[in-house]
């Protein structure tokens, strides 16, 4: 009895590479592997444009044949969990830092990381950001003991070098990707799409302190000291006008929730 | 059950990200849109904000690619709540899924893969549709797969295996006459033959898409791309599946190397008007 549990394993040891796995189930050898080889290449396929839909800025670097090539080798050892493939790719970041023909390329890990963070902050849930009326009742009591909760799609990121610079030239597309270069400054951005558009705002230091903290849920106040400790001398009171008027922000309750 | 009159017959098309403007100001006759859930499992967003707009002029239908009916374990409760979901918020005049699995042991193969059509297999198919259609709180339409490879232990063939499943679970069919054509010619049997033997009544959906010669192999192995305009030989065989059962909702399905939206449009209308023309039979 061939039951439909030994011909699916076996259906997928042939998938990834046992020519002679369905064997049992084949009379004419030679049309077996033809139908076997139209299975293989459209499941690799289907990885592959996921992965090079979901990563345009490594596309854009790399050119789409060798994001398309290192998919399909991704793919291989980290199948999708899920049907829906809008956003496959979860560990795509760190193997490309660890694939050997990657290696002269390093800053692929944060351009595809930024690039994941794009797709969250795209289907992330929709909400109405809080205008500025809503922080006016916020004297230095209440900031002490507030906490901003960020809107859901908002994403932040950091980096040592340019990169983030780097990533949002190649999204926007202001630049031919050849005529990029990487520099030395330190970059961070917040992601963000408040309604329908995704906007990508540039964030200095304090900048990036004080929404990491809110990210943590950390009090209004506290953020503001973090955000000082990592930008002495930092303008909080633009900063703060400048994410809310961004719509950063959707919700403020007591830090004790 | 009959799954024939619950829908307008009129033809529609795969709905594609980059055609959402025009798909929203086209006031074409009957004109319906299909789309993959998958694609539409989000929290929020720019996706769904489209679908929405579109929903609000147009009948829609949810067409699923993963929910993996014809494996050996049950579908997969999460994507079944994310499907309801959709289904609650759309309220699609069509739902439906395909005879194959790609889902098992938590991968997902994005494909539509073959299996023996034992009696134990239809047991297993049917319980999955019934707990599809549970989950859903409605009937759904089962298409048949493109077959690529030749299988031994077949104890029914496709045909039977889908009228089985229409008995059992209540389910229609969605008849894809292009999968009927490429799977007849990979496997050698008659395209009319299959098509001539599924129950009428259950047929609640057909689709049409194009196909391409295999690029090693050439003629002897066609692949269904969904790359390509329908092919001839497609629509002759549509035009006797419409002359035998009368029209059903008729979809354009194109989903690799997309043209411009009016070019989808002109096949939608050819297919409208072969729905409009006098049926023969």
């Amino acid at each position: 009895m061939l039951d439909l549990t030994r011909f699916q394993d076996a259906f997928a040891a042939a998938l990834a590479g046992k020519d002679d796995a369905l064997i049992p189930w084949w009379d004419d050898a030679e049309a077996g592997a033809a139908g076997l080889s139209v299975y293989r290449n459209t499941v690799a396929k289907g990885c592959a444009d996921a992965l090079v839909a979901n990563f345009p800025s490594v596309a854009q670097v790399t050119g789409e044949a060798w994001l398309a090539a290192a998919a399909v080798r991704f793919a291989a050892d980290h199948p999708p969990a899920r049907a829906s493939l809008l956003d496959y790719g979860q560990g795509f970041p760190d193997w490309l830092a660890q694939f050997p023909p990657a290696a002269d390329m390093p800053f692929l890990q944060g351009l595809a990381a930024l690039d994941l963070a794009w797709t969250a902050a795209h289907l992330a849930a929709d909400a109405s950001s809080l205008d500025a009326a809503a922080f006016e009742r916020l004297d230095g009591e209440a900031f002490a003991a507030t906490v901003a909760d960020l809107h859901p799609s908002a994403r932040i990121a950091a980096f040592d070098d340019g990169l983030a610079r780097l990533w949002s030239s190649l999204r926007s597309a202001e630049t031919a990707p050849e005529a990029l270069e990487l520099d030395d400054a330190a970059s961070a951005v917040l992601i963000l799409r408040p309604g329908l558009e995704i906007e990508i705002h540039h964030l200095s230091p304090g900048g990036f302190a004080f929404l990491d903290a809110c990210r943590q849920g950390q009090p209004l106040a506290q953020a503001a000291g973090l955000a000082l400790a990592a930008e002495p001398g930092l303008a909080l009171a633009p900063l703060f006008a400048t994410l809310i008027a961004a719509g950063a922000f959707v919700r403020l309750r007591p830090s004790s929730d | 059950m009959t799954h024939g009159p619950s829908a307008a017959p009129t033809a529609g098309l795969g709905l594609k990200p980059q055609h959402y403007a025009e798909a929203l100001a086209c006031g074409a006759d009957g004109l319906w849109f299909e789309v993959h859930p998958e694609n539409y499992m989000a929290e929020g967003g720019p996706r769904l904000a489209w679908l929405d707009a579109i929903r609000a002029d147009h009948p829609l239908s949810l067409h699923g690619v993963g929910l993996s009916l014809a494996a050996d374990e049950a579908p997969d409760e999460a994507h079944l709540s994310a499907l309801r979901r959709l289904v609650d918020r759309y309220q699609p005049f069509v739902v439906s899924e395909h005879l194959a699995w790609s889902t098992r042991r938590g991968a997902y193969a994005p494909d539509l893969l073959p299996f023996p059509r034992t009696r134990p297999a239809l047991a297993r198919v049917a319980d999955n549709i019934g707990r599809m259609q549970d989950a859903l709180g409605r009937t759904v339409l089962i298409e048949n797969p493109s077959l690529y490879m030749p299988l031994k232990g077949h104890d029914l063939s496709e045909t039977e295996f889908l009228a089985e499943l229409v008995r059992a679970t209540g389910c229609g069919l969605l008849v894809d006459v292009n999968n009927v054509a490429v799977s007849a010619h990979n496997l050698g049997y008659s395209a009319h033959a299959y098509l001539d033997a599924l129950p009428a009544a259950a047929i609640g959906e057909i689709h049409l898409a194009g196909h391409a010669r295999d690029e090693r192999l050439g003629e002897a192995l066609l692949i269904d791309t969904h790359g390509a305009p329908v092919a001839e030989p497609v629509w002759a065989l549509f035009e006797r599946l419409v002359d035998r059962i009368g029209p059903r909702p008729t979809l354009i399905e194109r989903d690799d190397n997309i043209p411009a939206f009016a070019e989808l449009l002109a096949e939608r209308d050819r297919a409208h008007a072969m729905l409009r023309a006098p049926v023969h039979a």
